[in-house]
């Protein structure tokens, strides 16, 4: 199978695993020093060089290492998670992925992906809806011949969210 | 005479106000004060417009041109440090035909220029610059009457900003109080004082303020329930009634409260919330009084709410369920208010500017993981409040009466050393009592 295909696998039957609710799976997919960020996005000013700007290197809406993901889903296991019980309907929309250069490093063969994604969240029995809107940065490393998610940034399109509590992934 | 009488307006805002004095003192609230469109408008009046009002902390805005834009109700305000090093705060509003002058929530800039008409302000609010003013106004025209609105009342407790929509405002001192005792217990924590950690997150919950802001100042009683899943995971104690221990405070006339819990009897747990040895002995020395070292030693949670909307939370933590030792986090937060049953949280995370660095990143961890916008505390918290705000605003929901009972006929603690009102135990909803009498009464006035 080429790359391009392994990597869309990787991310659409992530996002799977995400919108079932299926964690524990999901942590499998991950290296032991992953690094997960969703930085707080602030306006500002346009950048004479132009791309990004407002992306705090020191705040974030989850900054996670294995051990407080792993915190999180056992959380959600408990029964007493009332953010997700009931579970949110959520479905993420994963598009416009770029894959970079495959690299030798000490750890394995990493390559960087680049991907948007738009998640639908609806609760309980209300009509209305929210959408996170976001570019990821991933680091996706090869380890006994599958991917796994080895760093992850999430720029977020939002400056004030437009839900009441990040109780899931991105 | 009813109050539907004094209030006037509509029977639905007079209704609701007479339910809310006559059942106050017994404990009885209508639920329809939570959610609903005449109320909202009447607490923009009577209560936002002339409370102080939490702005930024002063760490936001260390150098001279540092900004951020910050909000009072719909008014949005540059809260900026000028070249002279005085901060300030102008209404973001042009004078000549209303556009936004600040075009970032953060920065640092010299001047404002207009985008509209190129008024260009200095950051003292000073107008500046007016494009071909002699052609376009003529010799009359004077630029020192065409400043930047400056907010009616801004003033400074120690870092805090705070700013008031009303000129005759009293001082914030006198509106604080004796709750600035309480407060010092954090500011006055270290020589250096408070620095935030980045940027505030913001996330709308679709609730009442009141609401959010009841779980800071008094509900220690959810603990249980709401948070069962922490407590399952061994981050919050397993005995059932903990969040029971404490003293609950408050501030009689002026609607503030707060919370000062040791932890249960016997619990061993570490002094001063858990703060590294080397910070607990500079506060030996940073401490206005005695009294207050000899509180702080003892307290492992503790939580403020100042009338209105600003909430402070400090408890000892552990970062995740598997680190060996507790450490304590700071937020500040705003609960600010965009209409009935909606809001928008404003939560910053902080700490001691003279914390050792290795403390900083897990005190901001120890925030992110537990409290913010995807707080394993505050996201089943926020759930909860927009489904009581649901039922607030349904038509038969607003009628029914909230069970604000807890704690009445216990009698207030002689022995407590500071000031304000204390009772020995945190299963009491005495500081919402407090709180709805200076709403009552403002909403009245």
């Amino acid at each position: 199978m080429n790359l391009t295909q392994e990597i869309l696998d990787f991310l659409y039957g992530e996002a799977e695993l995400l919108d079932e609710g299926r964690y524990r799976e999901w942590l499998d997919l991950l290296t032991e020093d992953i690094l997960y960020r969703v930085p707080v996005r602030l306006t500002r000013e346009r950048l004479p060089q132009g791309g990004h700007s407002g992306i705090s290197e020191q705040m974030f809406h989850l900054d996670e290492d294995r051990t407080s993901l792993e915190m999180r889903v056992a959380r959600l296991e408990t029964g007493f998670a009332w953010a997700e019980d009931p579970p949110s309907r959520l479905r993420h929309f994963v598009t416009n992925v770029r894959i970079g250069e495959p690299r030798h490093t000490p750890l394995g063969e990493e390559v960087e992906v680049r991907s948007y994604v738009l998640v639908f969240r609806s609760r309980w029995d209300q009509p209305d809806f929210t959408f996170l809107s976001a570019e990821r940065h991933d680091t996706l490393r090869k380890q006994n011949g599958s991917w796994k998610l080895a760093k992850r940034l999430v720029i977020l399109d939002h400056s004030t969210l437009p839900t009441h509590n990040l109780s899931f992934f991105l | 005479m009813p109050w539907s009488k004094i209030v006037g307006g509509s029977s639905r805002l007079g209704e609701l106000l007479e339910e809310l004095a006559t059942g106050l003192e017994q404990g009885l609230l209508p639920a329809g004060i939570f959610n609903d469109p005449e109320i909202f408008e009447r607490e923009k009046e009577k209560i936002f417009s002339r409370s102080w009002i939490f702005l930024a902390h002063t760490s936001e805005i260390p150098s001279p041109g540092d900004y951020v834009l910050r909000y009072i109700l719909d008014n949005a305000f540059i809260v900026v440090r000028g070249e002279d090093g005085q901060v300030r705060a102008f209404l973001d509003m042009c004078r000549h035909r209303g556009m936004r002058v600040c075009r970032a929530e953060a920065g640092n800039a010299s001047h404002f220029r207009c985008p509209f008409h190129g008024w260009t302000y200095r950051n003292d609010g000073a107008l500046v610059g007016v494009p071909a003013e002699r052609e376009a106004f003529g010799e009359g025209f004077s630029k020192a009457d065409w400043s930047l609105l400056p907010i009616p009342k801004l003033e400074e407790f120690d870092g805090l900003l705070f700013g008031n929509l009303s000129p005759e405002a009293p001082s914030l001192k006198e509106w604080l109080g004796d709750a600035s005792w309480y407060l010092e217990l954090v500011t006055k924590r270290s020589h250096a004082g408070l620095e935030v950690l980045g940027p505030p997150q913001r996330f709308v919950v679709n609730t009442d303020w009141k609401l959010a802001l009841e779980t800071f100042i008094s509900d220690s009683y959810h603990t249980l329930m709401t948070h069962r899943s922490l407590i399952e995971l061994g981050i919050a104690p397993r005995d059932a009634k903990y969040a029971m221990y404490g003293e609950q405070i408050h501030i009689p006339g002026k609607g503030h409260g707060t919370m000062v819990v040791g932890g249960p009897p016997g619990a061993k747990l570490p002094p001063f919330w858990g703060y590294p040895e080397e910070m607990m002995e500079r506060a030996k020395t940073s401490y206005p009084t005695r009294t207050h070292w000899e509180v702080a030693k003892e307290t492992r949670i503790f939580l403020i709410t100042l009338f209105p909307n600003f909430s402070l939370h400090n408890p000892i933590r552990k970062p995740d369920h598997l680190y060996p030792k507790p450490v304590p986090m700071l937020t500040f937060r705003v609960w600010h208010p965009l209409g009935p049953g909606r809001i928008e949280v404003v939560s910053w995370g902080l700490v001691e500017k003279d914390a050792p660095e290795w403390f900083k990143e897990k005190a901001l961890h120890s925030y992110m993981r537990f409290f913010g916008s995807s707080g394993t505390f505050e996201q089943d918290d926020t759930e909860i409040w927009s489904h009581v705000a649901r039922n607030a605003g349904s038509t038969l929901g607003r009628r029914v009466l909230f069970n604000y009972q807890m704690g009445r006929g216990v009698a207030p603690d002689p022995n407590w050393p500071g000031p304000g009102v204390a009772y020995p135990i945190n299963f009491t909803d005495e500081n919402l009592r407090n709180f709805y009498r200076r709403y009552l009464e403002l909403m009245l006035d």
